[in-house]
């Protein structure tokens, strides 16, 4: 199978990437002693799926703290995501959060501002 | 027949030099002119040397273009890498702060008695243990009031627990109303409090912590009912140098026994 599945730890997100749906999910908290190979993984992962043929991908996002080298990977992430829209890919990002947590969704609109892709910021229901 | 030498005149552009060259070259009336040869080689020579020079400058030029584009691609990258820096290192603050602030409620939260309000045991132990120090260093002594609710277990199983936290609540707002600036206090546990009176000796501690009684025994908390009317008694005990929290505790602790003994609603000293 092509699908990705990390559970969730204390200092790491659950992921799971369905190849089937092209969706990849990502939530929970994000800092990982390593996040290079933590992140290499996942961005493995959407490299190959955005390599293997031409259908849609789309991120749904419910991360809620992160460090620093986190921001970094996940600035990776949309840069991959861009350079996909730039050649006509159809990608788009979802972040949800906590209604309680307003930053959460503040934090997210910092990541959107210069892409050019969909990028939906929306309150969990 | 010389050649009539030129006149001096305005120096002439590369085409028309070249121009005039060629016109002597070609003309039969110089067919025999020994310097024709030289000059033919001459020309020969310089239209070379004038290809060859292009060609330079061509080449050249192609590298200046792929060096100038090499850097404009380098300062945009280093533009655009700035950006991104500036773009985390912004983000990553914002995480940052929101994680203090957390760390700060919770702090606060963690040494909150939540249903009253006053400070908690933990907020008690750390605050009294900063007096201690400050009396290690050679500061004034202080005395510490152990306060009981009378009867309170009477009250909760009379009224029921609604009114029993009504009741601790009333009484921190009135512990909080007689104290000085300057005076601690806290719930111990239970209903228990804990009053710390800095700089202060026994005898005047004693007046502070009497108007506390006062304003508790002033309580005419509603029920359904009569008006539930509550005491409290205190024992109270100076901080002796050197010893421990739970010296200078235990003692107060017996002051308030005695004033339980002796009635309630009063406070007693060791």
């Amino acid at each position: 199978m092509n699908d990705l599945n990390l559970t969730k730890t204390q200092s790491t997100p659950a992921v799971s990437g369905s190849w089937e749906a092209g969706v990849l999910r990502m939530d929970g908290d994000s800092y990982p002693e390593n996040s290079y190979e933590f992140f290499g993984e996942v961005i493995a992962w959407i490299e190959r799926f955005l390599g293997a043929s031409d259908r849609p991908l789309r991120l749904e996002l419910r991360l809620v703290y992160m460090n620093t080298s986190s921001v970094k990977a996940m600035m990776d992430i949309f840069d991959l995501l861009a350079e996909a829209h730039g050649s006509g890919r159809d990608v788009a990002v979802n972040w949800y959060y906590d209604p309680r947590n307003e930053r959460v969704a503040e934090l997210a609109s910092e990541f959107k501002e210069d892409c050019e892709f969909p990028f939906v910021i929306a309150a969990d229901a | 027949m010389p050649e009539p030498s030129q006149p001096p005149g305005p120096e002439l552009s590369e085409d028309a030099l070249i121009a005039r060259i060629e016109a002597l070259l070609a003309d039969p009336a110089h067919a025999d002119n020994p310097l024709r040869d030289a000059l033919a080689g001459l020309y020969r020579h310089s239209a070379q040397q004038r290809g060859r020079l292009e060609r330079l400058v061509r080449i050249s030029d192609g590298y200046h273009l792929f060096e100038r584009a090499s850097n404009e691609s380098l300062a945009q990258r280093y533009d655009k890498q700035l950006r991104r820096i500036e773009k985390i290192a912004r983000i990553s603050d914002r995480y940052q702060n929101s994680l203090r602030e957390v760390s700060e409620a919770l702090k606060e939260a963690a040494l909150r008695d939540p249903l009253t309000g006053l400070g908690n045991r933990r907020f008690l132990i750390e605050r009294i243990k900063e007096e201690n120090q400050r009396c290690a260093r050679g500061g004034g002594g202080y005395t510490l009031a152990l306060g009981d609710v009378d009867r309170f277990k009477m009250i909760n199983d009379r009224y029921g627990h609604e009114i029993g936290d009504q009741t601790l609540c009333e009484i921190a707002a009135c512990i909080r109303r007689a104290l000085r600036e300057y005076d601690l206090c806290g719930r111990w546990g239970g209903e228990e409090f804990l009053i710390v009176l800095p700089e202060t000796r026994i005898t005047d501690a004693a007046q502070v912590v009497e108007r506390v009684r006062a304003e508790i025994e002033r309580i005419a908390l509603p029920t359904v009912r009569e008006p539930l009317a509550v005491t409290a008694s205190f024992g109270l005990t100076e901080y002796r140098p050197g010893e421990s929290l739970s010296d200078t505790v235990n003692r107060a602790d017996v002051a308030l026994y005695r004033a339980k003994a002796a009635g309630r609603n009063r406070i007693d000293s060791v």
